[in-house]
């Protein structure tokens, strides 16, 4: 069994452990592992890429999207194949910590999909802003992001002009994307926020961003402690920039940012001593990402977090497609789709979170009935290949060895092993052997495993699932 | 009552003398405890030992409830309801100036007296506006109007316009009250949930009674092994992740139960056929009859977009939905019965539509709108508000203008009705005088 740190690390760094992945890291080291993992594009992943291609417009500019359905004004097609593919990429990719970040911007820098005003903008985001700079600056990530025709509509700046500034995003860039609601600014701040993006909008023919210079307010401006005379109409887009790259660098968004990527990979309530240490490390770098992820997983706050993550939903389905080993559909998308409406179902869909702040990434909001529920009936449809039917990989009965586990206790042990990294206490293994018992067959660890027992048929499925639903995958 | 010290810290003894963390979480607000959960860093500390596994904190999720208000039923008209088609302000002569082809025709309207007729498709509800029970509010609003589905939902529910939360007004509601059953609040009828209820209070969803079930059992025998099995799976596991896998096995007994009674519905009550909302509202009252504890149920009616072709008084989309709408809620407060007095059902809908038909036999995105109440506690059978007039200078940009915040209507509602004390705590920062929608409890 791989030792514990690797495991750990494997958990919170990636969608979750897989036979192969486990290997890889144990051969590499911690170190060397995400050294590679930070550096996603010396990772090679064709099975990935291939799988792409059947999500080709992904890749379009945003005006290609409006003259391919100019017949089709608002179709939600590109924004469910970015849906989907974020997905697949969450489960399939090699670059497993890049799609970890990807996400963790997604909703940092929250432009809910599929949502009406950006169907033909969304996935021209996800890959021009979040996958551009997800382990690059957030100096340059914010001045994308904010420029951005998807967030220029979601956050209603599009349509925010000198005579009637409309406060949503200047109030947002401070709350959400940067320093925080704590950091003391004013109302006075907040328009004034909103005056120094005034002109950035979007040009309605080609889709695509665009600066009015009409459109800017003209005259000094001043949020906390950023000010510019801001003297001309011209000069406006380069106020707003430079607005952008100080607010990046303010002490406040710092820490604003470094708690949450704790709050991601180590706690739900990090220590402060990791948040000050990974503040200075941001602003030392000048913003830049990867700086302060490596000391974050080589830090003893991180080491001394196993155990204490749960998986959302997301992370909990995207785990049991992994650790099950499925691969996709021989063709076509019809299995990731319904991967995609089990995630809807669990209320988790990807970049589904609708208000500006994005998912949350706390246990206590994530506490749900219902969605447990969905979590254990998914455990069990994908395991016995009900629903999705068309994801193809190998069969559960390879996960049993060839030379037979001696009794049901071991058999138990090897499966637990291979789907939740551990071994399985005894308890839960006399819980399950009770599940297998019947009023003729009293089943329990110690029994003698026979070659045609039912945990070996048609109740595999079942074991499986029953593991899968177990307190111990519930666990990041 | 003795107050020892320990560590500095004043421990409270309760009454029953279980220590502290330990006891039912009654005339504790389930806000309180989850911020104290948070503070305390609970989770952090249960899930510290090396197989995932801690110490089983208590997850006070089913405290015994002491609520005696109504059930509130939130019902969602997504797309933009044209209150105008269907309260109808037929006395004002912009109406008829301003829809000439899709307005609604005086001698077709069931008189509401005053300026207002009923759209003819609301007849089912016409027993329960002559007894007082089915009413509405006119020219509601949102304090900051959106013509964007996107944003005008997620502020209707957020309902705190200037403030920084980012929860729903029904789950700040719960926040107020002590923590009840796994069904205190529900989305009944899609397992995604309104906006409204988004917040640190866990909220059950279904699309079905039926459906809410463990996928892996066929029978009751086989539901009894599923929950021995996972309880034993979950001893001894931490809180944030026990505590609602032990709600999900208690509620999926609770509804296999329900799902297992034929059900007829009483007085003759007759539910529209192949009709989402009338699933809904049809599960919805089982519930409610159940007493399961609901306290709270959302409920989603969409496709009330309707930019063209929107029909006229006796036929078309609006008629379709209005008189699906109309009999389902018919329906339900016919099978509830003497039950309604405790039940209060209102509509909202992110935005109204605009006053001038367009081009295309509809109408575009708009301002002002109806909300509709149905209940024991409705001050029925009467338009309510202040009708601002459809004249040119009347309107706001095009659109009927909202001469109430939509929030006095709920939160007359919640005070009123569901015995809510504090409203600034569910809608901060709202003032008004409530127009007199309900009749206090009694």
């Amino acid at each position: 069994m791989a030792d514990a740190r690797t495991l750990h690390l494997l958990r919170r760094a990636t969608y979750g452990p897989t036979p192969a992945s486990i290997i890889q890291a144990t051969r590499l080291g911690r170190r060397a592992w995400l050294d590679r993992q930070l550096a996603p594009t010396t990772i090679a992943d064709p099975a990935m890429d291939l799988l792409l291609q059947r999500f080709p417009e992904l890749n379009w500019s945003i005006s290609k999207v409006l003259t391919e359905y100019a017949g089709k004004v608002g179709t939600w097609d590109v924004m469910l194949q970015l849906s989907r593919a974020t997905v697949a990429r969450a489960i399939w990719s090699e670059r497993q910590l890049f799609e970890v970040m990807v996400e963790f911007w997604s909703n940092h820098l929250n432009v809910t999909n599929p949502s009406s005003e950006v169907w033909d903008s969304r996935a021209h985001y996800d890959r021009t802003v979040i996958r551009k700079h997800a382990l690059g600056s957030f100096d340059d990530l914010l001045v994308a992001a904010t420029q951005h025709p998807a967030m220029q509509h979601y956050l209603d700046n599009a349509s925010s002009t000198k005579a009637h500034p409309n406060e949503n995003h200047g109030r947002e860039l401070l709350e959400l994307h940067t320093v925080g609601v704590d950091a003391g600014y004013t109302e006075s701040d907040v328009r004034n926020s909103a005056r120094i993006l005034t002109g950035l909008t979007v040009d309605d023919r080609s889709g695509g961003a665009l600066y009015l210079p009409e459109r800017h307010y003209v005259g000094p401006v001043q949020v906390l402690g950023f000010s510019h005379p801001n003297s001309t109409a011209a000069g406006g887009h380069e106020v707003a920039v430079a607005y952008l790259r100080w607010l990046a660098r303010q002490p406040a968004t710092a820490a604003l940012i470094v708690r949450k990527l704790a709050v991601r990979f180590v706690s739900d309530t990090p220590p402060a001593s990791l948040v000050t240490a990974l503040t200075a490390t941001y602003l030392a770098h000048d913003t830049a990402i990867v700086p302060v992820l490596r000391q974050l997983f080589a830090s003893a706050e991180f080491a001394a977090a196993a155990g204490q993550k749960v998986r959302r939903p997301y992370e909990d389905l995207v785990a049991t497609v992994r650790v099950l080993g499925l691969k996709p559909d021989l063709k076509g998308t019809v299995g990731i789709e319904a991967l995609h409406w089990t995630l809807i179902d669990m209320g988790h869909g990807p970049l589904a979170w609708s208000p500006p702040n994005g998912y949350p990434d706390v246990a206590v909001a994530w506490q749900s009935a219902a969605g447990t529920l969905a979590r254990w009936n998914a455990h069990l449809s994908i395991a016995a290949g009900w629903w999705p039917k068309t994801l193809t990989g190998p069969a559960l009965t390879t996960m049993v060895p060839k030379q037979r586990p001696a009794t049901y206790g071991a058999l138990l042990d090897v499966l637990s092993t291979r789907l939740l990294q551990r071994s399985l206490p005894a308890r839960q293994k006399t819980a399950i052997c009770r599940f297998l018992s019947d009023e003729w067959t009293t089943i329990t660890p110690t029994a003698a495993l026979p070659k045609d027992s039912i945990a070996l048929g048609w109740r595999l499925p079942f074991v499986v699932a029953l593991l899968l639903d177990s307190p111990q995958h519930a666990i990041r | 009552m003795t107050v020892p010290e320990t560590d500095g810290l004043p421990r409270i003894v309760r009454p029953c003398g279980c220590p502290e963390g330990e006891e039912q979480s009654a005339g504790l607000s389930r806000r309180t405890l989850l911020r104290r959960m948070a503070t305390a860093g609970a989770l952090g500390a249960a899930l510290t030992v090396a197989e995932g596994l801690g110490p089983n904190a208590r997850y006070a999720f089913a405290a015994p409830t002491t609520y005696t208000g109504d059930v509130l039923v939130v019902l969602s008209l997504r797309g933009g309801f044209d209150g105008l088609n269907a309260i109808v302000p037929i006395g004002d002569p912009g109406y008829a100036a301003a829809r000439p082809g899709i307005g609604i025709k005086a001698g077709a309207l069931i008189p509401a007296g005053g300026i207002f007729g009923l759209h003819p498709a609301l007849l089912p509800l016409k027993p329960f506006w002559d007894a007082g029970t089915f009413g509405a509010v006119h020219a509601v609003g949102q304090p900051s109007p959106s013509r964007s589905h996107f944003s005008a939902m997620e502020e209707l529910e957020r309902a705190a316009p200037g403030s920084s939360l980012r929860s729903g007004w029904l789950d700040r509601t719960i926040g107020l009250r002590p923590a009840g059953t796994a069904f205190q609040s529900a989305q009944v009828g899609s397992t995604q949930v309104a906006s409204a209820l988004a917040g640190p209070n866990p909220e059950l969803s279904m699309r079905t009674i039926e459906s809410f079930d463990l996928g892996g059992a066929w029978d009751t025998a086989q539901r009894t092994l599923w929950k021995k099995t996972l309880t034993s799976m979950y001893a001894g596991a931490p809180a944030a992740v026990a505590g609602p896998a032990m709600t999900a096995l208690g509620a999926t007994m609770t509804t296999s139960t329900i799902a297992a009674q034929t059900y007829v519905p009483a007085n003759g009550a007759s539910y529209p056929t192949d009709s989402n909302l009338g699933t809904a509202l049809h599960d919805v009252a089982r519930l409610i009859k159940q007493k399961v504890g609901l306290q709270v149920a959302c409920v989603d009616e969409g496709d009330w977009d309707m930019h063209a072709g929107m029909g006229t008084a006796d036929t078309g989309w609006m008629f379709d939905h209005l008189t699906e709408l109309a009999q389902a809620l018919a329906a339900f407060a016919t099978d509830l019965g003497p039950l309604m007095d405790g039940v209060t059902v209102v509509t909202l809908s992110e935005f109204g539509r605009r006053v001038a038909e367009n081009g295309s036999g509809g109408v575009d995105h708009g301002h002002g709108n109806a909300v509709l109440m149905l209940g024991g506690g409705i001050d029925g059978g009467k338009v309510h508000g202040r009708w601002p007039g459809l004249e040119a200078t009347d309107l706001v940009d095009g659109d009927l203008a909202g001469t109430t915040d939509y929030r006095l209507v709920l939160g007359e509602i919640l005070a009123n009705r569901c015995g809510v004390s504090s409203l600034t705590e569910v809608f901060p920062g709202l003032s008004g005088t409530p127009l007199g929608v309900t009749k206090p409890l009694s």
